[in-house]
């Protein structure tokens, strides 16, 4: 072995020996009887679980049934949220309207308005896609806004210099100016809708990751609870990489930070 | 007073939304789990008059506020020791990153089991949930503190101790406290899941309760208290952040979003 691999191996096992330490450290406290094997049950019996329930595809339904409405509910705020964005950096009138619901509104817990959400669009899907759009909207429209806000003054007036029209001005100037905001705005709220969702989901349906979680804890079986979080852990993964994909995309010019 | 100054436009939307709630509310032209805004406010007296609010909100505050302080201290003592010392952060680097992603509501059901339908299960999910976005702030803005700032007072002769405390928490506090009002924006949204999901007081129970026996009015003034608390909380963060970083602020986003 080279001193270079042997460098990285030991880099590598530096990096992430916390994580197969926990699990040794977990295994070894369920097998000496530490901790009560029904709140615990030892990484063997989650793997198993989770084997099982991806294998018969339970746990994929549920998962899909919960991407769907995460998806659908941060793409609706996302194709709302930024034109509005850009009409309340743009116009005074739109500004002066709406800046105080979306400040003051801001920082309000809206999950407490949850309860009124499932009177008006039933328990289900709607409900959850409805108040998923209505949380997401606040941090995309925010962001947007000082995106928006920021993009310098200068450049819209050698574009207007130029002869560009209003129309040009925004595909070409506003927007590619204001791209990196737009997608740390993104980033804030997807997140956001999947604990949405998941929380929800918890609190009343029939259907999905939450409902799986309520479901195997009230039958004391908290192997499925855990694999069910592994499956919640491993979807926020994925749409969070799928989003910097897509922002290394548009934003090509620049780097995103760590 | 004109029409087309910037605070009467302010106030148009909101001032709006609640004359038509309130108009077609009296006519009985709105569903009935909608009471008008003026059944909401007697329902709030009501509530406050009858004493059947204070135990709510005073075991709700209790949680939160317990939760919210314990979560943060743990995050910004691990975060600054993640960032100072390379070893604290390999061990806690790949923990944080797999656990972020999942919505810490998820292990609910654990935490109940756990801790009990009282006061701890709530402060330990709501702590647990603070402590990540705490930590993750603390440790990227000591990474990020300016090496020339440490440097300059090594050169000074300045001891350790003093660089940390003069140097490196100073110049870390905007970020870390960016981090703080996120865990705040958490720890509501948990607390009223976990009041929701399994409690026997609080402002979440109430809100049940009033849905049980059909009192919208209770359940909306259950939710505008709710509403308040958070929003008052955010506020009183943003003061304590105004006086800790006096000057820190000018020109950032946050300036923006009084």
């Amino acid at each position: 072995m080279t001193a270079q691999a042997w460098n990285q191996a030991r880099d590598f096992i530096a990096r992430w020996y916390s994580i197969p330490l926990l699990l040794l450290l977990w295994q070894l406290a369920v097998g000496s009887g530490l901790v009560e094997s029904r709140l615990l049950p030892g990484p063997g019996r989650v793997l198993t679980a989770l084997v099982t329930d991806v294998g018969n595809g339970t746990l994929v339904y549920h998962a899909s049934v919960t991407l769907y409405r995460a998806l659908i509910g941060f793409l609706l705020a996302a194709l709302i949220g930024i034109p509005f964005a850009v009409a309340m950096a743009r116009s005074g009138l739109v500004r002066n309207l709406f800046e105080p619901i979306f400040f003051f509104g801001y920082p309000v817990p809206k999950i407490a308005l949850f309860p009124v959400f499932t009177y008006i669009f039933g328990i289900g899907t709607p409900s959850k896609i409805a108040f998923t759009f209505l949380e997401c909207l606040y941090p995309i429209v925010v962001t947007c806004y000082f995106g928006f806000r920021a993009v310098e003054t200068r450049l819209i007036w050698s574009a207007q210099n130029y002869g560009a029209s209003r129309a040009t001005i925004l595909r070409r100037v506003i927007l590619p100016a204001a791209m990196p905001s737009i997608f740390s705005g993104l980033r804030i709220a997807l997140p956001v809708a999947l604990i949405v969702v998941v929380i929800t989901e918890m609190i009343g349906d029939s259907v999905g990751l939450g409902y799986y979680i309520t479901i195997w804890s009230t039958r004391f079986t908290f192997a499925n609870v855990y694999a069910a979080i592994i499956v919640i852990g491993i979807c926020g993964l994925v749409l969070d990489q799928a989003l910097l994909l897509f922002r290394r995309r548009a934003v090509y010019w620049q780097r995103e930070a760590a | 007073m004109r029409i087309n100054s910037a605070a009467v436009q302010n106030w148009i939307v909101p001032v709006l939304v609640l004359v038509a709630w309130e108009v077609f509310g009296r006519a009985g032209m709105l569903p009935r789990y909608l009471s008008a805004p003026s059944m909401i406010l007697l329902a709030l007296w009501e509530l406050a008059s009858t004493g059947e609010l204070w135990p709510a909100l005073a075991a709700s505050l209790y949680r939160v506020s317990a939760g919210f302080v314990l979560g943060t201290v743990a995050g910004v003592i691990v975060g600054l020791g993640a960032g100072l010392i390379p070893g604290v952060r390999h061990f806690f680097d790949p923990l944080v990153s797999f656990l972020y992603a999942i919505p810490k509501v998820a292990f609910l059901p654990i935490f109940l089991l756990m801790f009990g339908l009282g006061h701890a299960s709530k402060i330990s999910i709501i702590a647990f949930s603070c402590f990540f976005p705490v930590f993750i702030a603390s440790r990227h803005a000591v990474l990020s503190v300016n090496k020339l700032l440490v440097w300059a007072a090594q050169n000074m002769g300045t001891p350790r101790q003093t660089i940390f405390f003069r140097v490196v928490v100073p110049a870390a506090a905007p970020q870390l406290f960016s981090g703080v009002r996120i865990g705040l924006a958490h720890a509501f949204v948990v607390l009223f899941a976990a009041e929701l999901i399994g409690s026997r007081v609080g402002l979440g129970n109430l809100i049940t309760h009033a849905e049980e026996w059909v009192r919208f009015d209770l359940m909306f003034a259950g939710i505008v208290c709710f509403a308040v608390l958070g929003f008052a909380s955010d506020r009183i963060l943003l003061a304590i952040r105004a006086r800790v970083l006096k000057g820190q602020t000018i020109g950032t986003e946050e300036q923006g979003m009084r």
